[in-house]
């Protein structure tokens, strides 16, 4: 089984960011004081935490890196090979490690544009992954 | 440790217990068989260890089973560079006058954990991620396949970049005897042969979990003097953080802060990277010595994968490094290869592999679990010639 986001860390200090998920809403962690956009919580390392607030985003980015797992773990897990771990540059700023869907392990590009989609895994535990995201025309692929 | 007092501390005693697969040797066994050889090595006893800090991931250390008397026994955990941190906590004891001689030991069984009685501790519980586990991200390898993508798109490294690494430090295990790779080097084809594992990684750019112990006793050069074995000095100390590159966005171009472990470790040993003889870098994967080469500055960003593969890590190379095959190929003592390979090339015990007339050894180390990834604590020991 896939664990959820309560599965594998012990708090709930994240739990805006998942519970917005329910909504398929994308948030980022971002400090009043600077704008500067933090995931997961995070303290600003200019402001501290006084400031710090969920805000909406635009569950856009592009891969900054990845890797294929060609071999199975954890059979529990029941995640089939090969699957996509990609580190998302978000738009807002900060890294966002996900699954990259709907993607051939040959397919993958640093640089690559992305969107959030979410994925139920079941009643009331949803994840964002990341899918390619066809550009509109005008709109250019970043190097 | 200002620089004044680089060289005023050292490791007298060295215990390496057999390394290898499935010794089915519990880890205090482990742990005890290296403190006696340590002692023996020193010339010292039992009661002159008035400090102890153990570095197994259990956490919790059987004293009475290693029949030491210490003033204070702690356990200290950063991953791969709980070896140098260990050290480097020794001296601080005896800079605080907590101790003369403090023992840092290791011992640890990972891969004997389906045998009965052996007590090692198998699965991949440490090596998940926070939430990325939840997309199957598990073991260090993984982690590391992050910077080494990101290192192959910037540069153009190649697999047969990495492949080089993984030729180039069998080499040298096959000259080293009790090592993984011993009597049994390997070729690129082999390389690109072996069968994937996490993208870019093949099968062959992973080291194994071993079993095996360690201990160094860590003292001062004075009371060295008097004693019958061999001593040898740390010149520099240092430490980083990847926090640092976490919050700059560089976390996965920049695979450790080394840069700021390198300035204090450095800048303590009044030395420069010219001056390095030999290297023993923390070696888990074989992205990890292309990128540590590099920004220590044995060669230009990119350059690391070439300078392998063009021989300038063997013997007689621009900078030998991992002379006794690393943790790739010789045995995973987690920071502690590193370490004991860079006491041995200064006490010119590197037998077929020894750099002759080294007088500068650099030793490094990373790890410790930060939440995503794996390599967020550095730290960096440069070692003098033995006296």
């Amino acid at each position: 089984m896939i664990p959820g986001p309560r599965d594998v860390v012990a708090d709930d200090l994240d739990a805006p960011f998942w519970d917005a998920c329910l909504r398929s809403e994308f948030l980022v962690h971002r400090c009043g004081r600077c704008s500067r956009d933090y995931w997961p919580a995070s303290s600003c390392t200019e402001h501290g935490g006084d400031a710090m607030r969920w805000v909406p985003a635009s569950g856009r980015g592009e891969v900054h890196t990845w890797t294929v797992f060609r071999r199975t773990y954890d059979p529990e897990l029941g995640l089939p090979v090969p699957y996509i771990v990609a580190v998302i540059q978000l738009d807002e700023g900060p890294f966002f490690h996900t699954n990259l869907v709907d993607c051939a392990p040959e397919d993958v590009a640093v640089g690559l544009p992305v969107e959030a989609v979410f994925t139920e895994l079941r009643p009331g535990v949803v994840i964002p992954r990341f899918r390619p995201r066809h550009l509109p025309a005008g709109e250019r692929t970043p190097s | 440790m200002p620089a004044a007092i680089s060289g005023a501390f050292g490791v007298v005693g060295l215990g390496v217990t057999e390394q290898g697969r499935g010794l089915g040797v519990a880890p205090r066994e482990l742990q005890r068989r290296a403190v006696e050889a340590a002692l023996a090595d020193a010339g010292l006893t039992r009661d002159d260890v008035d400090g102890y800090i153990g570095t197994s991931a259990q956490m919790f250390d059987d004293i009475r089973y290693l029949g030491l008397r210490p003033r204070f026994a702690w356990t200290m955990q950063a991953g791969g560079a709980t070896a140098i941190l260990a050290v480097l906590n020794a001296v601080g004891a005896i800079l605080t006058g907590q101790a003369r001689t403090v023992a840092c030991v290791y011992g640890a069984a990972p891969s004997s954990a389906a045998r009965s009685g052996a007590g090692g501790v198998r699965g991949y519980g440490a090596f998940r991620y926070g939430y990325p586990s939840m997309y199957g991200l598990i073991g260090a390898a993984a982690t590391h396949a992050l910077h080494a993508r990101r290192h192959m798109h910037r540069y153009g490294t190649t697999s047969e970049h990495l492949g080089a690494v993984a030729v180039a430090q069998r080499a040298h295990a096959a000259l080293r005897p009790g090592t993984l790779g011993h009597g049994r080097p390997i070729t690129l084809a082999e390389h690109q042969a072996s069968p994937p594992v996490v993208d870019p990684f093949r099968l062959l750019d992973c080291c194994r979990d071993t079993d095996g112990g360690v201990a160094l006793l860590v003292t001062t050069a004075d009371r060295a003097r008097d004693l019958p074995g061999a001593f040898v000095p740390v010149l520099g100390l240092g430490t980083g953080h990847n926090i640092r590159n976490w919050w700059s966005g560089e976390a996965f171009d920049l695979h450790d802060d080394i840069a700021s472990a390198k300035e204090t470790a450095f800048g303590q040993a009044g030395i420069g990277v010219a001056d390095v003889d030999v290297a023993a870098l923390y070696d888990p994967f074989t992205i990890s010595p292309i990128m540590q080469l590099e920004a220590y500055g044995f060669c230009a960003p990119g350059e690391g994968g070439p300078m392998h593969a063009a021989g300038e890590t063997g013997l007689g190379g621009r900078i030998p490094t991992n002379t006794g095959g690393g943790q790739l190929s010789g045995y995973y003592a987690t920071g502690f290869t590193a370490v004991v390979e860079g006491l041995l090339q200064m006490r010119g015990a590197g037998g077929a592999t020894q750099v002759a007339g080294a007088e500068v050894a650099l030793v490094s180390g990373h790890g410790g679990n930060g939440g995503v990834q794996n390599t967020w604590s550095q730290a960096t020991m440069v070692l003098g010639a033995a006296r």
